[in-house]
């Protein structure tokens, strides 16, 4: 899970890998936001992957690549 | 999860965000009321729960968003310097603190530094960019990897 200045630096770094997916950051603080936001809480219970999924669908990232199980 | 395992985890959070560093198990102990010889057995179990992670020693490596260890993914937050796992770990830490921050990493590419400041929870330069490798089904096959 790596940070790159912008696509073209991903599609360079890529060269003959095979590429996952590439979002912007802006989604990626969306994302984060969500996950992680409770992991202090006195209150926190394990996510189960339901939970977990309906993070990555409320924010688009859907679709086999974004499958938890 | 047991609520004994749920409280070391629970303690183990707190404790690593006080002190900046991986509590030991008597510090644990003391904070729970657990006996400090189950204090390691409480966290295998939390490591298969995906709940934290230890390295092969049975230490902690992950307090997850929070990196026990130095990484390439640095976070100033709360007055404070902290380690993430990756990028997404990265922007997690001042999401998990509730407080803004800025991250200071590299360019997977080029090496050259990226550093994103944090305000309300968004970057406010949207211009990087973040490539997740493997499919959400294998993120925990190799955590160190993902």
């Amino acid at each position: 899970m790596l940070v790159f200045r912008s696509e073209a630096h991903v599609q360079r770094w890529l060269g003959d890998r095979s590429p996952g997916t590439t979002i912007p950051i802006t989604k990626l603080a969306e994302l984060a936001n969500a996950w992680w936001s409770d992991r202090l809480s006195p209150d926190w219970q394990p996510h189960i992957r339901e939970q977990n999924q309906a993070i990555l669908d409320r924010l688009g990232l859907t679709g086999e690549f974004w499958r938890l199980g | 999860m047991t609520p004994d395992d749920l409280a070391v985890r629970q303690a183990t959070y707190r404790l690593f965000v006080q002190l900046g560093q991986a509590p030991t198990p008597a510090e644990v102990a003391a904070l729970t009321g657990i006996a400090s010889e189950a204090v390691p057995a409480a966290w295998r179990r939390l490591h298969d729960a995906h709940a934290l992670v230890l390295d092969g020693a049975g230490g902690i490596r992950m307090l997850n968003p929070f990196s026990v260890v130095e990484t390439p993914f640095v976070v100033e937050a709360d007055g404070r310097r902290w380690f993430a796992n990756c990028g997404w770990d990265a922007f997690g830490i001042g999401a998990a603190l509730h407080v803004d921050s800025t991250i200071h990493t590299t360019c997977a590419d080029c090496d050259e530094p990226v550093d994103l400041d944090v305000r309300d929870g968004r970057p406010t330069d949207p211009g990087s960019v973040f490539h997740i490798l493997v499919p959400a089904t294998q993120w925990w096959s190799d955590i160190g990897f993902t």
